[in-house]
């Protein structure tokens, strides 16, 4: 089964990996998405899925023939870094690193949607995707800086 | 710096204090001791914000995690764990599992080394392994297991899963030797004199929660065996530790096993040792001869790696009408879980005010549910609940400012032990905390009124030991081109201490920090450090860290002077350039390129502590909103002030104040683990039911350090940081909701049931 990939056409096996996180991760090696909780409950395994944000660990694969799926991975060329992704190195919105994939992808998703957001908005928006280490206030203010310095472009892929 | 001396080796006593508890050890004497940096010290390097020096790796996805190692041909264990918390297995049907696609090997009870204590018949808690599956890919490994747990019969025996339950007269026998330890008492003066100095006397009792560490990076390890050899790739703070742990559990050599961490997601404590986990990986691999993964799935994170463990405190509070306290009293049962160690409550009650008349008594009560392991703050946080509690129950019998009657009882030195505190600004903690918060000076000071939310303030305060202290070592090599090499076998938690570590090194030898890497987490390669817990890491390697540097630095300079002809008193550096008389004059590249092949390496370790306390002060001051209809408690603001000594990098230090903080946050209101009392099973062993604080629950957060250096403590002049922010953020946020209700709620977390309860009371 076909599916594509940060840009690339990839083939898949929904019967060996029957979630989309087993197929990023086990089937075509990929290790931006994380497995934490497996039960749609923690956000460290956000992708993109035709711009949507989801759990993959709870997304079919078989579900997902034809689909675009955006990892961390596929956030910024390689060699470059998308302004979220320099935002939380400037802003250390990453301790472990572990909820970070997610957290790009998710403030990715709000800021196209919404590129101008209130801190209360970037709570709500946010708030599918735990940190254990406490970056909240940092991850705010990494989102904050991306969407103040764009003329409301912010989060357009790279 | 003095100059480094001969090498004859010297040993000598020292004590450090690991997660509050005190040890002696006999270390080595260091040759050589830089001077410390003062206060004043000109650093450039050292207390500034640089980026952390793994962050690209971590935007980028590519920092490589335990459960992201990936090696040719390797296998998958899953654990088969009991669901009830005490019985016999009587039946279980290995075979069928064995039969199953994909499955490669199957273990259950007397299949492993006792000393792994894998894999028993006897079951005495929920969550304990049963038996283990592994297969060529996870699936297959778990529908084998699924299938073992299926077949598996256990007759079920009464068990205790609360303190009452095993204190009880007819209580099902948890563990062999009783189930309960002998209360350990610690007095000093005497209690019941202090209560005849008393004009107000309050008694109180205090009950913490199970709180689950939570990690999003669950446990897991990799295993994989060359002929008797064994490299244990493991998600630990103590790659060391995992390995003796490993070596004995498996009867082989240290020196056979090879631990190594490069990424991990969070450790918070759970992640001190081998587990489970790892003895089932190697023992798989070497019985396969393949590499095997195997990483906790959630229930079993949740269930079997450790807790805080509940507590229930009574307290007795007693001072004089002016402010003075004359006795503190704490009676406390901990309900340990099945095993663990005393970290308990007691200690803070001996350490954070000054009191004539002390006296506590721990019970450790062992019960069928998992084991206890450290957690961020152990025991203080538990304590501070119940000491900060009692202190604002008196500040406000006294109709005393709870700050006021805190700067009167300020300890000036550890009355525990009787040491002067190499540093302990606590008082001016309260004062920088009251004018960031905009504390107000009169006593009453919420709007009470008729509304339907109320608002509230409170304060709390803590200490926690922080000196850390050897064995400790660390190398420092300069490279041909240049470059420098950090070695020190110590781990990056999430915490920051590969880029400290980095800024350390480059502002004692004088480099660049960019061409200063860090390697850490591999006990084959790397010199020994200890575990990273009890906030020891910045404080045991920072100073060995440093005195590595300072002496390739000072080998560096000795071959500079030689080619550059001069005498080695002109030269110093700077920016990775030897400085003549302070002007650049060669750089550390074309310095080490003429030297060629000669190795300039720096040996360091950390030598003996003084003869002080060392601890991290601070006061952490919460405003809330109650809704005194729904009992829905909203904390708006939160102002920390800490005093840590040194700061290495501030921005990663207002990091982990944040951290501590927010899981403060998540104990104080929503952190509980629930366990059904028929089954003893754990019923939110998931991230759902368990609640840990999200971003929405998020509120502006005020956090900082005073300003400054602790040059007594070590010659870096830092302490440790990561726990003792946890410590007075549930006891603030307690007191900013008794002072909105007007009742105390003394029972965590304050979910809004509790809230309603105590309002309708
Ligand atoms: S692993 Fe998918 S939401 Fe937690
Ligand atoms: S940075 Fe550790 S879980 Fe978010």
């Amino acid at each position: 089964m076909r599916l594509s990939v940060n840009g690339s056409p990839r083939d898949v096996d929904p019967t060996r990996a029957p979630t989309l996180l087993a197929a990023l991760r086990d089937e075509l090696g990929l290790i931006g998405p994380k497995l934490s909780c497996d039960h749609g409950e923690c956000g460290a395994c956000t992708v993109r899925l035709d711009g949507e944000l989801v759990y993959a660990c709870l997304t079919l694969t078989a579900a997902c023939e034809g689909a675009h799926v955006q990892t961390v991975e596929g956030l910024s060329p390689a060699g470059t870094l998308h302004p979220l992704q320099q935002a939380f190195i400037t802003h250390d919105a990453a301790q472990c690193g572990f909820c970070t994939p997610g957290q790009l992808l998710a403030a990715q998703a709000l800021l196209e949607r919404n590129p101008h957001p209130t801190d209360d908005e970037i709570r709500v928006a946010m708030s599918g995707n735990l940190c254990r280490c406490g970056t909240y206030p940092k991850i705010i203010a990494a989102i904050r800086a991306v969407a103040d310095a764009s003329g409301g472009a912010a989060g357009a892929p790279a | 710096m003095s100059a480094p001396k001969d090498s004859g080796k010297r040993f000598v006593q020292t004590t450090v204090e690991v997660e509050g508890r005190t040890e002696t050890r006999v270390v080595e004497l260091p040759a050589f001791e830089p001077a410390p940096w003062g206060a004043d010290a000109p650093l450039a390097i050292v207390g500034t914000s640089p980026p952390r020096v793994d962050a690209r790796e971590k935007v980028t996805g590519r920092a490589r995690y335990t459960a992201d190692v990936v090696r040719p041909g390797m296998l998958y264990a899953v654990i088969v764990r009991s669901p009830i918390a005490k019985g016999t297995v009587t039946s279980l049907d290995l075979e069928i599992a064995r039969g199953m696609p994909g499955v490669r090997g199957v273990m259950g009870p007397g299949d492993a080394p006792a000393a792994t204590r894998l894999f028993r018949r006897d079951i005495s808690y929920a969550g304990q392994s049963i038996a283990a599956v592994c297969a060529e890919r996870l699936l297959d490994a778990e529908r084998a297991a699924r299938s073992i747990a299926e077949s598996l019969i256990i007759a079920p025996a009464p068990h205790a899963v609360t303190a009452e339950e095993a204190l009880a007269n007819d209580a099902p026998r948890v563990r062999d030797t009783g189930n309960a330890t002998e209360p350990d008492v610690v007095t000093r003066g005497d209690v019941a004199h202090g209560l005849t100095m008393a004009d107000v006397t309050l008694t109180r009792e205090y009950r913490t929660p199970v709180a689950l560490h939570s990690a999003l990076e669950p446990h897991g390890a990799v295993c994989e065996w060359n002929g008797d050899q064994l490299t244990v790739w493991e998600s630990t703070q103590g790659i060391f530790r995992v390995r003796s742990d490993v070596a004995k559990a498996l009867g082989v050599a240290q020196s056979q096993v090879r631990v190594i961490k490069d990424y991990m997601g969070g450790g918070f404590g759970a992640k001190n040792s081998a587990g489970a986990h790892t003895y089932t990986a190697a023992l798989f691999a070497r019985a396969l001869g393949a590499p095997v993964r195997c990483i906790n799935d959630r229930r079993g994170e949740q269930t079997d790696t450790g807790n805080r463990p509940a507590t229930i405190q009574k307290v007795t509070i007693a001072a004089t009408r002016d402010g003075r306290l004359t006795a503190l009293a704490l009676d406390a049962i901990i309900p340990l879980g099945i095993a663990g160690w005393e970290g308990g409550p007691a200690q803070i009650f001996h350490e954070l005010y000054s009191c004539p008349n002390v006296r506590t008594s721990e019970t450790m009560v062992y019960i069928n549910a998992g084991g206890m392991q450290a957690f961020r703050g152990p025991g203080y946080v538990e304590g501070a609940f119940a000491l900060e509690g009692a202190m604002n129950a008196m500040a406000r019998a006294l109709q005393m400012d709870p700050v006021i009657f805190r700067q009167k009882n300020l300890a000036t030195l550890d009355e525990r032990t009787g040491r002067a505190f190499s540093g302990n600004r606590l008082g001016e903690c309260y004062t920088e905390g009251m004018k960031r918060f905009g504390w107000p000076s009169t006593v009453h000071r919420s709007p009470s009124g008729v509304a339907r939310v109320k608002r509230g303030l409170g304060v709390a305060a803590q200490t926690w030991p922080t000196g850390g202290g050897p064995p400790s070592y660390a190398n420092v090599r300069i490279n041909s081109d240049g470059s420098v090499d950090v070695l020190a076998g110590t781990q990056d938690l999430g915490t920051g201490s590969r880029t400290i570590l980095a800024q350390i090194a480059a502002e004692a030898l004088g480099a660049r920090l960019d061409s200063v890497r860090t390697v850490i987490g591999d006990t084959e390669r790397l010199p020994y450090t200890g575990n990273s817990w009890g906030s020891m890491t910045t404080p045991s390697v920072g100073p060995a860290v440093r005195m590595a540097a300072e002496e390739a630095k000072s080998h560096l300079l000795d071959a500079a002077a030689q080619m550059l002809d001069v005498p080695v008193e002109r030269l110093g550096a700077r920016d990775s350039q030897v400085l003549l008389d302070g002007v650049p004059a060669r750089s550390f590249s074309d310095l080490c390129r003429a030297l060629g092949s000669v190795q300039i390496v720096g040996h360091g370790s950390r030598g003996p502590n003084p003869e002080l306390a060392v601890v991290t002060v601070g006061a952490q001051f919460a405003e809330v909103e109650v809704d005194v209809e729904t009992g829905v408690v909203k904390v708006r603001r939160i102002v920390a002030v800490h005093d840590a000594g040194r700061i290495i990098n501030p921005a990663l230090a207002e990091s982990q104040l944040h951290g501590g903080i927010i899981q403060g946050i998540g104990y104080a209101l929503f952190e509980e683990r629930h366990i059904d009392p028929a089954t003893g099973m754990t019923l939110n062993a998931n991230l759902h039911d368990y609640k840990v604080p999200t971003m929405a629950d998020i509120p502006a957060i005020d956090a900082s350090f005073l300003p400054g250096a602790d040059p007594a403590a070590n010659h870096v002049g830092a302490r440790g940081i990561a726990e003792p922010p946890i410590i007075p953020t549930a006891p603030a946020i307690a007191a900013a909701v008794a002072d909105a209700l007007g009742v105390e709620v003394c029972a965590l977390p304050l979910t809004p049931w509790r809230v309603l309860g105590a309002l309708a009371e």
